[in-house]
């Protein structure tokens, strides 16, 4: 699976003269895994439905192996790109089997039963997300965690090169964010798929992630000629880990101040706000606050 | 391992299914207030030249076609009920939710009203105008439901309960003005009735709603993924707009029909897909075509009950449906408590 994703000057807009995305470039490599990471209302999840082929954008190409997406037909591009949204219960009782299941969809014909090759490709898909052991289980008797590897299991039974997340772990703890992390790390290195995940936890995406698109709100970006806006005249930043996530980006884009320090070799970021019980008897945060 | 549906597994249940279905029509066809033999039945239709065999004229020309038609209500309510509530992905639609049920009574209403008196295809003008009532405003809120825009299946949902709303008061309206004997007959029309029906009839409707159900099983599979969301389903490369448009005109169609031929039976079209879901599971490609033969059944059994508890008199059948559908559907709603996940 070498498929490569790539944005080419890409404007969207969901009202005129009110981009959401201006002129975005972006090339993902196959097997990457791609942090989506910037303030609400950057246009985060606007630029996945785009690359899920959900929107059309106003400008640009939006381009998989190099074909644009919207001359693949939807069946076609379902065998490209899967997608896990926010997560949610479904209004009937599928069980876990039966909506990881429902994936194969696009490789199955009308009647929609499934082959040997499909059962085997969803037991592949239960086991590698450890969901296995509650697959005649209804999602909604699932916890959040539970149900978000779920999804993640349908993405994977999907059999596509590319996967994209919106929020995986927004409602998850500690641990199982954790879990999703590795889950989707080992997806990225031993299936070789490329992962698109949109994440408001920096620290993790520093951890797990090779390339990172940060994207900026563009009327902020735009609309403030002396602040620095990132890149040359662009909303958004992108590169590796090291060269996006700084300490001054971080600041300008969130608007926020934050402390900084590094584990490992990634830099990781603490938010510091004005009414924290700390903040009137703290000077400038010190790498020593860490002890 | 999983419990994966195979079409074997399936071809074997609707086989059942539809072995039941003829065991309750034979049963039934011998339930009612003249008690008839089915040797004497079988002698043919003249005993002698100048007297007809009576068991032979209650059997084929009043039950038969009565619980044909029974059948063919019964299946059409329960297949369009499935459909609505996967579409609107809302377990509490029924196939009257798009503003049939009001659109059928308006166009029955001003067929009394306007003293229309022909016949189209040997039906009351009340049936050819509630049909094409209940076509029109499905048409209508389905529009109304596309102009409000993205969220298709909220507004499509709004649409039909102003719309059912503003119907339903014209009809009052009308009701209160006219002092017409022919209203009231209407209304008790509208309750949902089965009468006994011309061969043709049986065939043109049973015909329409056979090959509506058969259309439709086509989108079991697709229906599944799309009660997930219209993006979800989008992502897994099924075309949402075209599968909504096509599955809920069937549908309409079909239940248009149905209430042409019988008035508003309500309750089957939203108690049988429920009650074959708890059982069963929610795999459509299932669900659609065992509530369709459930509701087959279900059906003729009420009209059986309703033309024999108040003997000689009968009763409407939607009044047998409502009074045994709910308590029936509480049963199942607690044996099968744990298969209940909709209330979570």
């Amino acid at each position: 699976m070498t498929t490569r994703v790539q944005l080419h000057n890409v404007t969207f807009a969901y009202r005129p003269d009110q981009p959401v995305l201006k002129d975005i470039c972006l090339s993902v490599e196959p097997a990457t895994f791609l942090a989506v990471v910037g303030p609400n209302g950057a246009g985060k999840t606007t630029l996945i439905d785009l690359l899920a082929g959900l929107l059309e954008p106003q400008e640009g190409i939006v381009a998989i192996d190099g074909r644009e997406i919207h001359s693949y037909s939807r069946r076609h591009l379902a065998e490209k790109v899967a997608l896990v949204r926010q997560e949610h219960v479904p209004v009937f009782g599928f069980s876990v089997a039966e909506t990881v299941l429902m994936a194969r969809i696009a490789h199955v014909g009308q009647w929609g039963f499934e082959r040997p090759v499909d059962r085997r490709t969803v037991a592949d898909a239960l086991d590698v997300t450890d969901t296995a052991q509650f697959a005649s289980r209804p999602l909604a008797d699932l916890s959040g965690g539970e149900r978000q590897r779920v999804f993640i299991a349908r993405a994977l039974a999907q059999d596509t090169p590319i996967i994209l997340l919106d929020e995986p772990t927004s409602f998850l703890d500690l641990r199982h964010q954790v879990a999703i992390y590795d889950l989707l790390k080992s997806v990225q290195r031993e299936k070789a798929r490329t992962v698109i995940a949109i994440t408001h936890d920096i620290n993790l995406a520093a951890q797990y992630c090779d390339q990172v698109l940060l994207l900026q709100p563009w009327r902020a970006a735009s609309g403030d000629q002396s602040h620095s806006a990132p890149g040359a005249g662009a909303h958004y930043r992108v590169g590796s880990t090291h060269q996006v996530f700084t300490k001054s980006e971080i600041e300008s884009v969130f608007g926020i101040r934050v402390f900084s320090a590094s584990v490992g070799s990634e830099n990781m970021f603490l938010p510091l706000g004005e009414m924290a019980k700390d903040a009137g008897r703290r000077g400038p945060p010190q790498p020593t606050d860490l002890a | 391992m999983h419990p994966f549906l195979s079409p074997k597994t399936l071809l074997t249940r609707v086989a059942a299914a539809i072995l039941l279905l003829v065991l309750v029509m034979v049963a039934c066809s011998f339930v009612g207030t003249e008690p008839i033999s089915l040797k004497a039945a079988l002698a043919g239709p003249a005993l002698s030249s100048a007297s007809p065999n009576p068991d032979y004229e209650i059997l084929l020309r009043v039950r038969v076609p009565r619980i044909l038609l029974a059948a063919i209500v019964g299946a059409a309510l329960a297949g369009a009920g499935v459909v609505f509530q996967a579409i609107l992905r809302n377990p509490l639609a029924d196939p009257y939710i798009l503003g049939v049920s009001s659109g059928a009574g308006l166009g029955a209403m001003l067929a009394v009203i306007c003293s229309v008196n022909w016949t189209l295809w040997g039906r009351s003008p009340v049936a050819v105008f509630a049909f094409f009532g209940a076509l029109g405003t499905v048409w209508l809120v389905w529009t109304i439901g596309r102009i409000t825009g993205k969220f298709h299946v909220t507004g499509l949902l709004l649409a039909g309960v102003v719309v059912n709303a503003c119907f339903s008061a014209v009809i009052m309206f009308l009701t209160s003005i006219t002092r017409s004997q022919d209203v009231y007959a209407t209304v008790f029309w509208l309750m949902g009735n089965l009468a006994e029906e011309e061969a043709f009839v049986l065939w043109a409707s049973g015909g329409c709603v056979v090959a509506g159900i058969v259309a439709l099983l086509f989108l079991g599979a697709q229906l599944n993924v799309i009660s997930f969301g219209p993006t979800d389903a989008r992502s897994m490369g099924i075309h949402v707009e075209r599968v909504q448009f096509v599955a809920l005109a069937i549908s309409a169609f079909i239940t248009a029909v149905a209430v042409s031929l019988s008035g508003l039976i309500g309750f089957v079209g939203l108690i049988v897909p429920h009650a074959v879901r708890l059982v069963l599971g929610p795999d459509h490609r299932q669900l659609l075509p065992l509530s369709c033969v459930a509701g087959a059944i279900f059906l003729i059994v009420a009209d059986t009950v309703a033309r024999w508890i108040v003997a000689p008199a009968q009763l409407p059948v939607g009044v047998i449906t409502a009074m045994a559908g709910g308590p029936f559907f509480l049963i199942l709603l607690i044996r099968y408590n744990r298969k209940v996940y909709w209330l979570s």
